[in-house]
């Protein structure tokens, strides 16, 4: 009936005074690798965790796969795989252990789960780490057990917050690896990221979020586009000139620090 | 490059950490849970004042009566009991409070001089340094009554004994600190710290049992106790008021030189921190074996996501090996009630008079306030991965039941330890305390997972697995399961001394059972409201449990 992966509307979120997210309508098509950017305090973080069930909205509709999450958050989320902002690993387990604890949360039987952690274990690298604690891991081994525990069911829509933050360029390959062949089973990835140049690489569709509100969403040959036919400057721009453009960081003037000078 | 600054002077560092630990305060007030923890504080905190102003009473007049009775062993004995209070107190209490730790504020220009004095000050503010400073003033305010030329030697013995137990508690802190780094040294030392603790518990039954033989050790030893700090600080007020200043200026130079090696033992550990020194909890990484994954566990009787919950939180409680020493406790308090009784020749001299009828409800009730005391914080160690339970699909329902059934089991396996142990070392129990134990045991255990379910999603606190330092539960998590107690232990004693004097004990079980039959109801209750609940405050969980270290 629908092919949208993320839909939202009029999605609203306050924490107080402060409206973090204002008025997002977002669309997300199945099968699409979706960037979603913004300067930092734009709202990526609380949109991600509306978006997986974590965060409350004040305001809006989200439907993942077309089903409402405020009406069946379980019927949502167990189409969904998260890599939420603090990894959300329970670290006094061993790998394997968190990995098959996270398959039969999602539903997998004992065996199916326990094989599934083994090929996770051997694709990430970790399985000659068995026997340690994950408090006992290095950042980049604890992302790619996060990222491993968030795929072990076979989601439809991958939910990832600044998931190559803090990784070396082995442990990236490792995720990219990951999330190119959640890609050719059809799955949609939805991705925060810093990084622009991975995103740029990785991504068909982008949505750029600046001071809670949605400024640009497309394909982000549409958003080139779109910037060069407005700045007319015939150039083919990078994503990092686009989203400059978009958020305007390019037209503020860096101030000067006096003691500095 | 222009503008480049010395570091601000001594005093201005102190007044911008003073500012930071008071802005601090004041912004973790800015939470309901905040205002009302700090309102329970305060509310004990005054209660336990009154304790110290009213020992302190007790301490001054028996300084006054030491030296104008002239009995130095009772001066001796008192700064001896201040010296014990200020060192042990906040190790076991609040002195691993990280939250305080100048070590945070390396990263600015911190002069080495001010490092060295936020640690120091940090020790006089602490709850048992400021309680034996203030029982020191009155026992000096008692000396003072008694002799004003006892009080010419007390002052600088005291204030040496009280400026060495600042350095003591310090450099204990820090060098236990150091050893504590790694999560497995920690463990082991808090291991350590338990045996310790219990072992405490058998010095009055091995005194019953071996005291006249080792009579004459113990006197031998206590001799060397004159040569400890608070020996010779009493000494040396008493050499004073003997007018022997000579022999007193000895003792006073014997309490300078503890301060000199105690002092000397601080400054290397604290020179240590001061460059930097990086406790780390990684370890060295070691090649392991590969080992095939193990299938999850199924329990039956409950869901796979119940089951894989209850596996997970079970893994969790044999990793923290506080929390499982502490639950054994229990068991070895059996051991060591019966030896006292069994071991002494007069079974008053241990206190209590005990038939093998009271051992086993005495050990239940023990059983039972050691495994409630999980229920009521049951999320505390879930911390970073409490996120994930949110994104799964489950009911929040389900991750209780799993605590609640882990905690039924802990609790059933020590119920039935504590049963084997008294029928060997107490002999049979009779059938019907037997029944009123296990039917009042099952009403008070569903009545305090019930308040624990609703105590752990509104009033959570974080704790560290495996940590010896600061841990508590919040003040209104120990409030409510005090009112419990309360209730549970009054309506209990009421139904059981009710159906003592109508002549039949047995009605006690009968009530104990429908009361528990109520409360399963009302447990169900709750259960079914979890869910709602955690969702609705999924965020204050978080941002309470799921905070980083």
């Amino acid at each position: 009936m629908t092919d949208l992966a993320v839909e939202t509307n009029g999605l609203c979120r306050r924490f107080g005074e402060l409206e973090a997210v204002r008025n997002v309508n977002l669309r997300v098509e199945a099968g699409q690798f979706f960037g979603f950017l913004g300067p930092n305090g734009a709202g990526k973080s609380t949109t991600i965790k509306m978006l997986t069930g974590m965060l409350e909205p004040t305001a809006g509709q989200i439907r993942i796969l077309g089903l409402d999450l405020a009406n069946d958050p379980i019927g949502v989320k167990s189409q969904i795989g998260v890599v939420p902002e603090g990894l959300a690993l329970f670290d006094r387990l061993t790998g394997p252990e968190y990995l098959t604890f996270a398959g039969r949360m999602y539903g997998l039987d004992r065996v199916t789960a326990a094989e599934r952690t083994q090929e996770l274990l051997d694709f990430t690298g970790l399985a000659d780490r068995t026997k340690s604690l994950i408090v006992d891991y290095s950042h980049g081994m604890k992302k790619k057990l996060a990222m491993a525990a968030a795929v072990i069911h076979g989601p439809k829509v991958l939910f990832l917050d600044e998931p190559f933050e803090g990784v070396d360029a082995i442990a990236a390959g490792t995720l990219k690896a990951m999330l190119n062949r959640m890609i050719a089973r059809g799955a949609t990835i939805f991705l925060t990221s810093h990084v622009l140049e991975i995103v740029e690489r990785l991504c068909s569709h982008v949505a750029i979020i600046h001071h809670g509100e949605l400024v640009a969403q497309g394909s982000i040959d549409d958003l080139r586009s779109g910037v060069a036919a407005r700045h007319d400057d015939g150039q083919k721009l990078s994503l990092e000139q686009v989203f400059l453009k978009i958020v305007g960081g390019e037209r503020a003037a860096v101030p000067e620090l006096s003691w500095l000078e | 490059m222009a503008g480049v600054i010395s570091a601000p002077d001594k005093s201005t560092q102190l007044f911008l950490v003073g500012w930071l630990r008071w802005r601090l305060f004041v912004n973790g007030l800015r939470t309901a849970t905040g205002k009302l923890n700090l309102a329970v504080h305060i509310i004990m905190g005054a209660g336990i004042s009154l304790g110290i102003v009213g020992f302190g009473v007790l301490l001054g007049v028996g300084s006054w009566y030491a030296i104008g009775h002239g009995k130095p062993a009772l001066l001796s004995g008192e700064l001896g009991l201040v010296f014990l209070v200020w060192l042990l107190f906040p190790l076991v209490i609040s002195g691993f409070g990280a939250e305080a730790d100048p070590v945070s504020l390396l990263r600015f220009p911190l002069r080495y001089s001010t490092f060295l004095f936020l640690a120091l000050a940090h020790g006089v503010f602490d709850p048992a340094a400021a309680a034996c400073l203030y029982w020191l003033a009155a026992m000096l305010l008692g000396i003072a009554v008694a002799s004003l030329s006892a009080l010419i030697w007390a002052i600088p013995a005291f204030a040496a004994l009280a400026f060495l137990n600042l350095l003591l508690n310090r450099a204990i802190y820090a060098w236990l600190s150091r050893w504590m780094a790694q999560r497995r040294t920690r463990e082991i030392l808090g291991a350590v710290g338990i045996l310790l603790a219990i072992s405490g518990q058998f010095i009055s039954p091995l005194a019953n049992r071996y005291g006249h033989r080792a009579l004459p050790w113990v006197t031998r030893l206590a001799s060397g106790v004159r040569v400890l700090p608070p020996g010779m600080a009493a000494a040396t007020v008493t050499f004073g008021r003997a007018g022997t200043p000579g022999k007193a200026g000895a003792e006073f130079a014997g309490l300078l030189a503890y301060c000199g090696v105690v002092g000397w033992l601080l400054a290397i550990r604290m020179r240590a921190e001061y460059r930097g020194e990086n406790l780390s909890e990684a370890r060295r990484p070691s090649a392991e074996a590969r080992a095939p994954v193990r299938a999850g566990w199924n329990v039956a009787g409950f869901s796979p996501t119940v089951a894989a919950l209850f596996e997970k939180d079970l893994r969790y409680l044999l990793r923290n090996t506080m929390a499982y020493l502490t639950l054994l406790t229990p068991a070895l308090v059996i051991l060591v009630l019966s030896m006292g009784r069994r071991g002494s020749p007069h079974p008053k001299i241990t206190g209590f008079v005990l038939g093998s009828s009271t051992y086993f409800p005495m050990g239940v009730a023990y059983v039972l306030l050691t495994v409630v005391g999980l229920a009521y914080n049951s999320l505390a160690y879930d911390g970073l991965g409490l996120p994930m339970l949110f994104a799964a699909p489950l009911r929040f329902r389900d991750v209780m039941v799993a605590k609640n059934l882990l905690h039924s089991m802990v609790l059933a396996a020590e119920v039935i330890i504590v049963f084997v142990l008294v029928q060997f070392v107490g002999g049979p129990t009779p059938p019907v305390i037997v029944g009123l134990t296990l039917a009042g045991a099952l009403w008070a255990f569903l009545m305090n997972l019930t308040a624990g379910n609703l105590v752990s999603l509104y009033f959570p606190r974080k704790l560290k697995p495996g940590q010896m330092r600061r841990q508590q539960a919040s003040g209104l998590s120990v409030l409510v399961s005090l009112g419990v107690q309360v209730v549970v232990a009054g309506l209990a004693a009421a139904l059981y001394f009710l159906s003592r004097w109508a002549g039949n004990t047995a009605w006690c079980v009968v009530c104990f059972l429908v009361l528990a039959g109520i409360t399963w109801v009302a447990y169900r209750h709750v259960l079914d409201l979890v869910s709602g609940i955690a969702l609705k405050r999924r965020e204050a969980l978080m941002a309470e449990l799921s905070r980083p270290d």
